[in-house]
């Protein structure tokens, strides 16, 4: 157990390297992730093909969009006309969530600039998405949403070529629609999911999410831009998101869990292994000193243990975390400062204590041994194995606060720690179930806390290990 | 007279404890010639472990009195200041192995870097010498070389033994102190370990002090023999007189309670348990159990009483003792005796007296009173003097007052 965690922690960074970390709290790089996606192998309790995401990338790129560009003039008018074609095979059991168009454009005058979007179908039906002027110009990005999830206004574009379509088709009127999806104070009290109707067979179904049967085939964007001087160009890809997404599924940012899981580890064996050996090592040889010398120095260390042991250390934590944002290392610092004397010290100094009457520290001192010789020769090295073992089942203490600090919120705000996850997840509530997720989001509560669990666990048993090994008893034979 | 390697005189050494001082070595005093041995030979918690401590300045906390002489090579080291204590005498001029060596021993050391420790603690010299050292030391004891490699746990009893006294012999001492060295030991391995003394006392021109509560592996192993009782030397002499003909009564009792094979004769035992060394006896310290205890012995007035009533309750004897309706010590030669009220006082102290002499001869403890006086309305009866009996004779001494009656 512990021997995969380690391997992980080693290999963590050697696979994700740190950058992917460093680039976790930047939204604009997870946008080609879609967001709150189900680990991919989920797809094995629904027993259907789940969408992947498919990435169509922008003219220029290998496989991306296919381009025509000309230029010409008319009576001394420059006109720049640009075609952006691509289409892509969907050949999964339900429909993506959520279908995405990012355009750069180079235009010079920005009245009369114009896009005009086609989606065409497997059946041989083209929908006349929108028509739109890009509103800024290369190298930003127009993002235009197809499906727009987040959209309630029934002005949506998309919402009204579907709607349009629908009707031309016969496929319902607009009486049917306005009940179906009626609005109220201008807003879709239930939005058309237009990926559905994008994507779905042209039926009656297609009007019900519910019903409606996945169209497979091939699916391709058109684009034509259209502007007025001769340097206007432009570009386009576009992003099908699927509801599933790798290992370990994503976040609300549709940011890859599993690069936060996996980095969850190195960071809580690190944090653990770092603060436990700290403090653990700290508190042993105080609280051997503490044994040994005893007199004065005994009463010091052990009052100042006592009182120690009476500071609440997490709500300073907190305190602390909420004045000054404390980075990992801070935290760590923090924790072991308010550990350097404790329930170890105290441990130890008893087993100091016990070791001091032994006969082989009395032979020690008859042929001279000096006393800090006994100590660290004689002393320390008995007390060690017991040290050990409180190293190992310290170790969970720690990732547990830090842990619990990051899930309030109050951890390295930079790091994705297992509680930091945790934490996301809580405020955005993934275990409440929803229409769209009736098992809620368990993916981003289960793997950080699997991970946590399963650290802990395997230091606890390492620690028992110890102690097994350690038992007299057991270790004479 | 060669001068004495080791002379110790009256050493003490007294410790606090919650329920009084513990007399644990109270005037010890014994002289050890180069090249001898002496066997301290007592039951357990009579003092010689404390002995051996205050020779070797091993003190706990709770010392309370420790005082005395210690002669080693010429020079009182009790003057010494720790440091040059720690420098002269510890193990490089007296090393100890310790009771039970069987936790003398550093379980997470390996045994050869044991060994060498005292070198490296003494002299500071380089490990890979102080390990070849080690493995010579562990060749002396007859232990092969790469039992240096090995940890305490991985040893026999006997083979730890060994290694103890390899240990003790590394900075080549002139006295060595042997604190019941064989106690854990089956007879064979005993026997083997005594033998392995005998040579290295020979080889290595070395003095023993053997402690040890077997009689029989002290006249193996002893040129001197002193008997300790409460803290106390009782009898010190040449072992060749002190087992064959013992002064001391408690040295007598010793001997005769040691089982022999094949006898008819049950080994005899001693009466009573050693005294409590927070508040030991006084007079003779052994006359509670002396089966020859006489008037001097110094039965005090509360321990009279005790006895009285021991007889009062034994269903043998209650008859005997005249009727008592209570007794009070006076002062601590004197008591009070209140009769049951049948006849007069002076009646009454009739009989007592008539019981004192008939019985005294069973009863020892009758000795010990001086008058019987008639009172008022109670009894009162003197006992002889208390006082310790001194240590009597030169070369062989020993502290009874019978010596001193019969002159010997
Ligand atoms: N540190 C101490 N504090 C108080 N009393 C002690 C201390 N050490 C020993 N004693 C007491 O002093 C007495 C003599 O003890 P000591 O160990 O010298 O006896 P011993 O003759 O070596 O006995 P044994 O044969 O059992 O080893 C005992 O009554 C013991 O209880
Ligand atoms: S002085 Fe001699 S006879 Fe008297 S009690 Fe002591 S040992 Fe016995
Ligand atoms: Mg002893």
């Amino acid at each position: 157990m512990l021997g995969f965690l380690i391997l992980l922690a080693v290999f963590v960074p050697i696979l994700a390297p740190y950058n992917v970390v460093q680039a976790w709290n930047d939204p604009g790089a997870w946008t080609n992730n879609p967001k709150l996606a189900a680990p991919e192998w989920s797809e094995i309790f629904s027993g259907k093909h789940l969408p992947r995401t498919i990435l169509l990338a922008s003219n220029g790129e290998p496989g991306g969009f296919d381009k025509v560009r000309i230029s010409f003039n008319v009576s001394g008018q420059t006109y720049t006309i640009v075609v952006l074609r691509k289409s892509f095979s969907f050949q999964f059991d339900t429909f993506p969530s959520e279908i995405k168009l990012f355009m750069t454009a180079v235009f010079g005058n920005a009245t009369g600039t114009q896009i005009r979007v086609f989606w065409d179908r497997p059946d041989g039906q083209e929908i006349h998405l929108f028509d739109g002027n890009p509103s800024v110009r290369a190298p930003y990005e127009n993002t235009y949403s197809l499906t727009g999830p987040s959209f309630k206004d029934p002005s949506y574009a998309v919402y009204s070529s579907v709607r349009d379509w629908l009707i031309a088709k016969n496929v319902t009127n607009q009486t049917e629609w306005a009940s179906l999806y009626p609005t109220s104070g201008g807003i879709y009290q239930n939005p058309p999911q237009t990926q559905t109707m994008l994507m779905g067979r042209l039926n009656r179904t297609i009007l019900d999410p519910e019903t409606a049967e996945v169209l497979k085939g091939n699916y391709s964007f058109r684009i034509e831009f259209s502007g007025f001087t001769p340097t206007d160009d432009a570009n386009a890809r576009a992003v099908v998101y699927g509801t599933v997404f790798g290992l370990a599924g994503t976040d609300y940012e549709g940011r890859d869990l599993l690069v936060a899981l996996l980095w969850g580890a190195p960071v809580a064996l690190a944090f653990g292994v770092a603060g436990a050996l700290a403090s653990v090592l700290i508190q042993t040889i105080l609280g051997a000193i503490s044994g040994w010398y005893g007199g004065f120095i005994d009463e010091f260390v052990q009052r100042t243990a006592d009182f120690y042991l009476i500071i609440p250390t997490l709500p300073i934590l907190i305190l602390l975390g909420i004045l000054y944002h404390l980075g990992i290392l801070l935290i760590l610092f923090v924790l072991v400062v308010f550990g350097v004397v404790g329930a170890t010290t105290k441990v130890v100094r008893s087993i100091v204590l016990q070791v001091k009457e032994e006969q082989f520290i009395e032979a020690a001192r008859s042929y001279g041994a000096s006393r800090s010789r006994i100590l660290f020769r004689y002393i320390l090295p008995r007390v060690m194995p017991y040290t050990f073992a409180l190293i190992a089942l310290t170790v969970p203490a720690f990732i547990f606060l830090e842990a619990s600090l990051s899930f309030l919120g109050l951890g390295d705000p930079s790091l994705p720690t297992w509680g930091h996850i945790l934490g996301d997840a809580y405020t955005q509530g993934a275990l409440f179930a929803s229409r769209a997720y009736p098992t809620g989001l368990w993916w981003w509560v289960f793997f950080p806390a699997a991970g946590i669990i399963f650290t802990t666990v395997a230091f606890a048993l390492l620690g028992y290990a110890f102690d097994k090994v350690l038992n007299p008893r057991l270790r004479e034979q | 007279m060669p001068l004495p390697v080791l002379d110790v005189k009256n050493l003490v050494l007294w410790y606090r404890t919650r329920k009084g001082p513990v007399h644990a070595v109270d005037d010890i005093s014994f002289a050890l010639e180069a090249g001898q041995t002496i066997a301290l030979v007592g039951e357990s918690g009579s003092g010689k472990t404390s002995t051996a401590n205050s020779i070797l300045r091993l003190l706990p906390k709770n010392v309370l009195r420790y005082e005395g002489e210690v002669v080693f090579d010429g020079q009182d080291v009790m003057e010494f200041d720790n440091e040059e204590f720690r420098k002269v005498v510890r193990w490089r001029g007296i090393s100890m192995v310790f009771q039970g060596a069987m936790n003398a021993l550093n379980p997470t050391t390996r045994v050869g870097s044991q060994v060498a420790e005292p070198l490296i603690v003494h002299y500071d010299i380089d490990r890979r010498e102080a390990a070849d050292q080690a493995i010579e030391a562990l060749g002396k004891v007859g232990l092969s070389g790469d039992i240096a490699r090995r940890y305490p746990h991985e040893l026999s009893g006997g083979m730890k033994q060994r290694v103890v006294i390899a240990m003790s012999l590394i900075l080549k001492p002139k006295v060595v102190i042997l604190d019941e060295p064989t106690s854990a030991l089956d007879v064979m391995t005993q026997t083997n370990i005594i033998n392995l003394l005998k040579d290295l006392k020979n080889t290595e021109h070395l003095s023993y002090i053997f402690i040890t509560h077997d009689l029989g592996l002290a006249s193996e192993l002893a040129d001197l023999v002193g008997i300790v009782y409460a803290g106390q030397l009782v009898e010190v002499g040449p072992a060749e007189g002190v087992f064959v003909r013992p002064k001391h009564p408690y040295t007598g009792k010793l001997l005769a309670s040691v089982p022999r094979l094949r006898s008819e004769a049950a080994p005899d035992f001693i009466p009573g348990v050693p005294p409590d060394l927070t508040d030991p006896p006084p007079g003779c310290r052994f006359h509670l159990r002396c089966p020859v205890s006489f008037e001097k012995c110094g039965w005090s007035a509360p321990e009279f009483i005790e006895q009285v009533k021991l007889l009062q309750i034994s269903e043998e004897t209650k008859d005997k003792v005249p009727a008592i309706e209570a007794m009070k010590a006076k002062d601590t030669q004197t008591l009070l005796i209140k009769p049951v009220a049948n006849g007069t006082i002076a009646e009454f102290a009739q009989r007592l007296t008539s019981f004192i002499a008939q019985d005294q001869e069973t009863y020892r403890f009758l000795k010990s009173v001086e008058s019987v006086q008639s009172k008022a309305k109670v009894v009162e009866v003197k006992l002889h003097e208390a006082m310790p009996p001194p240590l009597i004779g030169a070369d062989w001494r020993a502290s009874c007052w019978l010596l001193e009656a019969g002159g010997s």
